[in-house]
């Protein structure tokens, strides 16, 4: 089942801190139960991503390659 | 018979998997790059970064013939100067090997963070004579007085630089957005040359340490050696300063903090250890192998400089190292950066710091060996409880989420 994704955050190319930045604030905007599809092309984010959601609660519904380099995470809100 | 060769293929995978296919804790980092700050100080003199990236600044001027320098060491004989460059290489070959290379060029508004993060580095570094290596990561354990007021001006620079992002990021979320790229990029499947590349490049850091050893220069050998680890054991760990000092105030994350802990307290017990017994004093004078790493900017040269460094290693997004390893691993912001820095480094040396000294009481920047005051053990009774208090602080801040902006 796919999951419906409610917005897409873009952070290609971008370094530390900004993707973080820019997750931590695109989701404080968002209602409980939506869903933010977030592209990435900093490895930081691979392990910085699983962290924040523990430590938030955030749920991170999924965490794959899709392309060469870039990394997509779905995440839900609490 | 097929079974036993992929058997043993799954148990060589499984060890490079340790390695490669995960990020380490970045208290293993922080542990292992205080072990191999001991080793670089019992060999010469600790880690640095500032003066490494002021060589390479000096040759190009000299290369291209202004600012009137002429007697530049070169960068091969430069054993920081070196130093800084193997980590690059060491960085690289660790980003091969997980295949975590890439080049990422971000949008313009990040190129240009870059640049005036790196410079602002070059200016607070020469300003404040040290950086977040040299007057921070081995100047805390060298029991510098200064070292401690160079570390309140990072401390503060960054948290004024953090406000500004998030500012940046309120009113004008369009600087940090737009066209990147990214090329070269490895997958799951694809990519495997870089892992070929990646032994690649540390056989050429092995022959590179290999030639300074046939030369008899046993302790540039070394520092390749060692400069090769740091790189590969920075970009596993992903060791960072500036988020030491700036997550506990962002998301709340403390590891980074942790990990840099580590490395100073490991730190702090090897070069205690050096400067009591004197140990690889070899011809000098037990006095200048304890002065080592304190530098004259006791009190408050050091926190203008640190405050300045501070700012820039913030909107950089990179320290010193920082952005050598993350150059390393092809992000182009910290390439800006780099360049930056060490193009503005010897401007900075040579304009800015000779007017602003001069201005500057000589009572204001002598060297503080705090040990001359308080004995060696209140001051490592008295650092260890600094360092406990901020571990504390930052492990209590991660669960109220007290001071995070996020």
């Amino acid at each position: 089942m796919e999951t419906k994704i409610n917005e897409t955050l873009d952070c290609k190319g971008l370094s530390c801190p900004m993707p973080m930045l820019k997750l931590a604030k695109k989701m404080k905007g968002m209602k409980s139960g939506e869903v933010l599809e977030m592209l990435g092309t900093d490895p930081g984010t691979k392990s910085d991503i699983p962290n924040w959601c523990v430590k938030t609660g955030n749920l991170l519904l999924e965490q794959t390659d899709i392309e060469a380099g870039v990394n997509r995470f779905v995440l839900q809100k609490k | 018979m097929s079974e036993q060769p992929n058997k043993e293929k799954g148990i060589l995978s499984e060890l490079f998997q340790t390695f490669f296919a995960k990020h380490w804790p970045v208290w293993v980092g922080g542990i292992l790059l205080g072990v191999l700050n001991i080793f670089l100080f019992m060999i010469k003199s600790p880690w640095g970064g500032s003066g490494g990236y002021n060589n390479w600044g000096e040759n190009v001027y000299q290369a291209v013939g202004v600012l009137g320098i002429e007697n530049a060491t070169p960068t091969s004989a430069s054993l920081y100067g070196m130093l800084n460059i193997i980590i690059i290489l060491g960085a690289f070959a660790g980003a091969l090997l997980s295949k975590e290379f890439a080049l990422r060029i971000p949008p313009i508004g990040e190129l240009i963070k870059g640049f005036i993060g790196g410079g602002l580095m070059a200016i607070g570094a020469t300003m404040g004579i040290g950086c977040s290596i040299g007057g921070f990561f081995s100047g805390i354990p060298a029991l510098s007085g200064g070292a401690i007021f160079l570390t309140i001006g990072l401390f503060l620079g960054t948290l004024v630089a953090l406000k500004y992002l998030l500012w940046e990021m309120e009113r004008f979320p369009g600087f940090s957005s737009g066209k990147s790229r990214t090329f070269l990029a490895a997958s799951e499947k694809a990519g495997n040359w870089q892992i070929v590349l990646g032994w690649i490049v540390i056989l050429i850091g092995l022959v590179i340490a290999y030639t300074y050893f046939g030369n008899n220069n046993v302790v540039m050998s070394w520092f390749v050696i060692i400069g090769l680890m740091m790189g590969l054991i920075c970009q596993r760990s992903r060791f960072c300063i500036v988020a030491s000092f700036r997550d506990p105030f962002m998301t709340g994350k403390s590891s980074s903090t942790t990990g840099v802990i580590a490395g100073l307290i490991i730190g702090l017990i090897g070069f205690t250890a050096i400067k009591i017994f004197g140990i690889g004093a070899g011809d000098t004078a037990l006095r200048a192998r304890e002065m080592t790493w304190v530098f004259p900017h006791f009190w408050l040269r050091a926190p203008i400089g640190g405050f300045i460094f501070g700012v820039g290693m913030t909107i950089a997004g990179g320290c010193a190292v920082g952005a050598l390893w993350r150059f390393g691993e092809g992000q182009v912001k910290l390439w800006v950066a780099v360049l930056a820095f060490l193009l503005i480094s010897p401007l900075s040396k040579k304009f800015i710091v000779p007017a602003f000294v001069d201005i500057l009481p000589q009572n204001l920047q002598y060297k503080n060996f705090m040990p001359d005051y308080i004995g060696y053990t209140w001051s490592v009774v008295i650092v260890l409880a600094i360092l406990f208090l901020w571990y504390l602080f930052v492990k209590w801040n991660e669960k109220t989420g007290k001071y995070s902006a996020y």
